[in-house]
């Protein structure tokens, strides 16, 4: 298996080829700016260069081998786009200033109109107003800039991931090219989304999102449960969806357009327009971003999501999808932070934190008991989101109520979490997939001779894991560190974006904003919250003793999945603490005025310093107590309960890679693995049943849409379809009527002819 | 002189006499001699009026008519014998392709 796994790295050479597109570019002449289109437009030529080679050449060995029913297709095109972004990152960063032709705002670059797409006229009344134009362009800052790096360079990676996860299940022989195609479609969803420079246009994006997220939960579609899976997840988004489309309207019809230009150089529109009639809109886009990015109300279909494909999970749920909703949300920022609305916009930017502090918790609850892996790193997923709506409501808040240096401190600080939460997602989802995929090739293996009756066995449940730090050395480190950082665990990863998001939002009490008080609280103690769910989750998978038999023969097997996990694990571990000292989040919120890593590289000592002051000891004594509250909730009181309850030492024999060993020694030294069933109270029901609001909306919806379904369905059969089937059984009666005339005998056609003739004639006569 | 009308009424009776043997016979051959005789029921009128009206074109319809009428038969019973030659048969009742 490993000679074969060898010769595999041959067929990434293509892939490296593809690095090269930018000099490419460079030597045709072309800016990064002039090629940024690139990065929307070639995965939208791949994706039916895919689809259409797969339908023609599936099952044959060239396709199915050499370019593994297309994933290195895609992998491609990720890397030309990766590339290509990575050479519009530098760009952007070091010859800020050649890059002024393109100046939009302060900060802010456009290559301005790519193409126009519908010109129309504007009437009033009667009367010619004037002509506009829909076109489209690009928008180019620090904030697209990061949230496209993220995306570009996970899709990359989780194609990567996609291609041994994938590939090496039977079950999706000879249908893989769908699944590339719709990845690489989604990833263009997301590229044009973040680059596109009117909310029309995001919005056209986001859509395209939607329905890849349908296709790609569905991609078992003969499994019922992933099919009504994935028509949740697009019936739920796209009520939100609606919303934001009306918000869209209402937009419009404020500003008369819906580019970014326009509607960011003046909000006010010289005055015309007041806060208060923007707090209908913003509510609107608003409700949309809920949907999106899976908050309370609508984030019932981010657990059921994970039917799809593991490699689908951690695209959704980290990289790219669930990032939409917050990237509008940061696209609405400039609104809040105009003068001229002071004051006016509060209570929206208190409904997104009071929103986020309340799905944080409630997902961070959930998470407690649920014992599918996936579904643990689901709600997680929900609970950092919601941490940075929160961080984002907060900055919204600083920034309407005049506070500019604390808005760009928790804007940030709130897009910094984004970052470190999505590179710690998608590789925490991909470690999971590892230990998925392998259960279940163990779980075939062991029971290879079974008469098969073994269809209960569930390779996603963490009561059948356990001791797998021994077996899947790569892989549980990847998933330590990944926890790491979504946990806070200080300098790792999430640790200075989660802190800064905590201590903004008391920070918002502390300036008047009483009402953040419930979601701060909230906040505070979702950190100790996630400390326990997290660590809960590694312990029950790696330590201990193995829960199954399969569980004894689980091993790392092919380099396509381990790959993106070592890649992603430097990352999680280096970049948090390399990119809070080098400024990024001041950066991310104000480019022109801060310059990343430049500092860090100049004076380290100073810029480390200064950074571990702000995180650990800042001036304002509230901040202090909030700050140290956290750590020791998350880092300490948290993961010692969960060691305590679910933690053990591994099995005689077994060892734990270095790495890992550490960890697992501490929680056999607390630990006791003989734990039986702990939470079987109301609460802890009410949890299973993840609160009871997924039946609470199907009750709802039991009592009110589907009686309106009803009523319309028999208005359908019997009104529109009688309509129908009556014309359909008269003309049917009519023609059985006409066929007897049809006797076959000429004679008869001509006297019929001669018949005809004679009342052409009569009637001519008539007339005459 | 006859009057006009005589001649295009005797035009007509033999019109119809042609029409109801195309009708009712179900022999291919009298079926195309009716059409002969409706043909030659229409010369009937043209050559009246081209008397009646003193013009010489009713006179050159009517050779022409005559010319192609010729061809028309020619054609005609070629192909009733092409038919016999693959049918058997050349009664009108057993040729209906059409209806099928």
């Amino acid at each position: 298996m490993s000679e074969h796994s060898k010769s595999e790295w041959k067929l990434l050479f293509p892939v490296a080829a593809m690095i090269l597109f930018p000099v490419i570019r460079h030597f045709m002449g072309f800016g990064p700016i002039d090629s940024a289109f690139l990065i929307v437009a070639v995965p939208l030529l791949v994706f039916p260069a895919i689809l259409i080679l797969g339908q023609m050449y599936k099952g044959e060995d060239w396709w199915k081998n050499q370019l593994k029913e297309g994933g290195i297709v895609a992998l491609a095109g990720l890397a030309i786009t990766l590339s290509l972004t990575v050479w519009l990152i530098i760009e952007f960063l070091v010859n800020h200033a050649a890059l002024s032709q393109y100046a939009d705002a302060e900060g802010t670059f456009s290559q301005g109109v790519i193409f126009d797409w519908i010109q129309f006229e504007i009437f009033d009344g009667a009367s010619l107003i004037g002509t506009s134009t829909l076109s489209f362009g690009l928008w180019i800052d620090s904030v697209s800039l990061t949230v496209l790096f993220v995306a570009a360079f996970l899709c990359f990676l989780i194609c990567w991931f996609a291609i041994g996860y994938m590939t090496t299940d039977p079950v999706n022989e000879d249908r893989n090219h769908r699944f590339f195609a719709e990845f690489i479609l989604f990833s263009m969803g997301m590229f044009g989304m973040v680059l596109a420079d009117s909310f029309l246009w995001l919005f056209i994006f986001w859509e395209i999102m939607g329905l890849c997220s349908y296709l790609l939960i569905g991609f078992y579609w003969e499994k019922p449960s992933a099919a009504a899976a994935a028509k949740k997840a697009f019936l739920t988004t796209r009520v939100g969806d609606v919303f934001l489309m009306v918000g869209l309207f209402m937009l419009y019809d404020l500003y008369h357009s819906l580019e970014f230009a326009v509607i960011f150089a003046d909000p006010t529109m010289g005055g015309a327009i007041t806060g208060d009639q923007l707090q209908w809109p913003l509510l609107l886009m608003f409700i949309g971003c809920v949907g999106k990015s899976a908050q309370f109300p609508l984030h019932v279909w981010l657990p059921d999501a994970m039917e799809g494909p593991t490699p689908v999970s951690a695209l959704i749920h980290a990289a790219t999808m669930v990032n939409a909703g917050l990237y509008l949300v940061a696209r609405m920022f400039p609104i809040f932070s105009a003068e001229a609305f002071h004051g006016d916009l509060s209570d929206i930017a208190m409904l997104i934190a009071w929103i986020g502090g309340i799905t944080a918790c409630m997902a961070a609850f959930i998470a407690f008991v649920a014992n599918d892996i996936k579904r643990v790193l689901a709600y997680s997923t929900m609970s950092q989101l919601a941490y940075i709506f929160t961080g984002l409501g907060a900055a919204c808040w600083f920034a309407n109520e005049g506070f500019e240096e604390f808005a760009v401190i928790a804007f940030g600080a709130a897009l910094f979490h984004l970052f470190n939460h999505a590179m710690a997602k998608g590789m925490l989802f991909m470690a999971s997939g590892s230990v998925i995929h392998e259960m279940h090739h163990a779980h075939d293996h062991v029971h290879l001779y079974d008469s098969g009756d073994e269809h209960d066995f569930d390779p996603q449940d963490m009561r059948n894991m356990g001791g797998l730090a021994s077996k899947m050395p790569i892989t549980s480190t990847a998933m330590m560190l990944g926890s790491m950082s979504i946990i806070g665990i200080p300098l790792i990863g999430g640790f200075w974006s989660k802190e800064g998001i905590v201590g903004q939002a008391w920070n918002v009490y502390l300036h008047g904003g009483e009402m953040i008080l419930f979601p701060a609280l909230l906040v505070l103690a979702t950190a100790g919250m996630t400390g326990f769910y997290m660590s809960r989750m590694w312990f029950m998978t790696f330590a201990g003793k193995a829960k199954s038999e399969s569980a004894e023969h689980v091993h790392e097997d092919t380099q396509w999945i381990k790959t993106p996990l070592v890649v992603l694990s430097i990352v999680t571990a280096l970049s948090g603490f390399i990119l809070a000292c080098g400024e990024f989040a001041h950066w991310l919120a104000d480019p022109s005025h801060s310059h990343l890593l430049t500092d860090l590289f100049a004076h380290p000592v100073d810029a480390i310093l200064h950074e571990l002051e702000i995180a650990f000891l800042p001036h304002d004594n509230t901040l202090k107590i909030v700050g140290w509250t956290a750590i020791l909730l998350s880092a300490c009181l948290g993961p010692f309960i969960a060691a305590r309850l679910h933690g053990g030492p591994l099995s005689e024999g077994e060892q734990a890679t270095p790495m890992t060993a550490w960890l697992v020694n501490l929680s056999g030294k607390v630990g006791h693995t003989e734990v039986g069933e702990l939470a079987t109270g109301g609460f802890a029901t009410a949890l299973h049943n993840r609160l009871y609001i997924d039946d609470l909306y199907e009750w709802i919806i039991s009592k009110t849409l589907m009686p309106f379904a009803r009523i319309c369905a028999w208005i359908d059969k019997n009104w529109i379809d009688g309509v129908i089937k009556g014309i359909e059984s008269g003309s049917q009666s009519t023609s059985t009527w006409l066929r007897q005339f049809t006797t076959g005998r000429a004679s008869d056609y001509l006297l019929m002819a001669a018949v005809g003739m004679l009342v052409i004639v009569g009637i001519l006569w008539g007339v005459a | 002189m006859i009057e006009p009308s005589w001649i295009a009424g005797l035009g007509a009776f033999l019109f119809c006499i042609g029409l109801v043997g195309i009708f009712t016979r179900k022999n291919a051959i009298i079926v195309l001699m009716c059409i002969e005789i409706m043909l030659n029921a229409v010369n009937l009128n043209f050559v009246a009026g081209a008397a009646h009206y003193e013009n010489i074109d009713g006179w050159v319809y009517t050779s022409i008519a005559i010319a192609i009428a010729a061809a028309e038969v020619a054609v005609g019973l070629a192909i009733f014998l092409a038919l016999y030659s693959q049918r058997g048969t050349i009664s009108l009742d057993e040729v209906t392709l059409l209806k099928h």
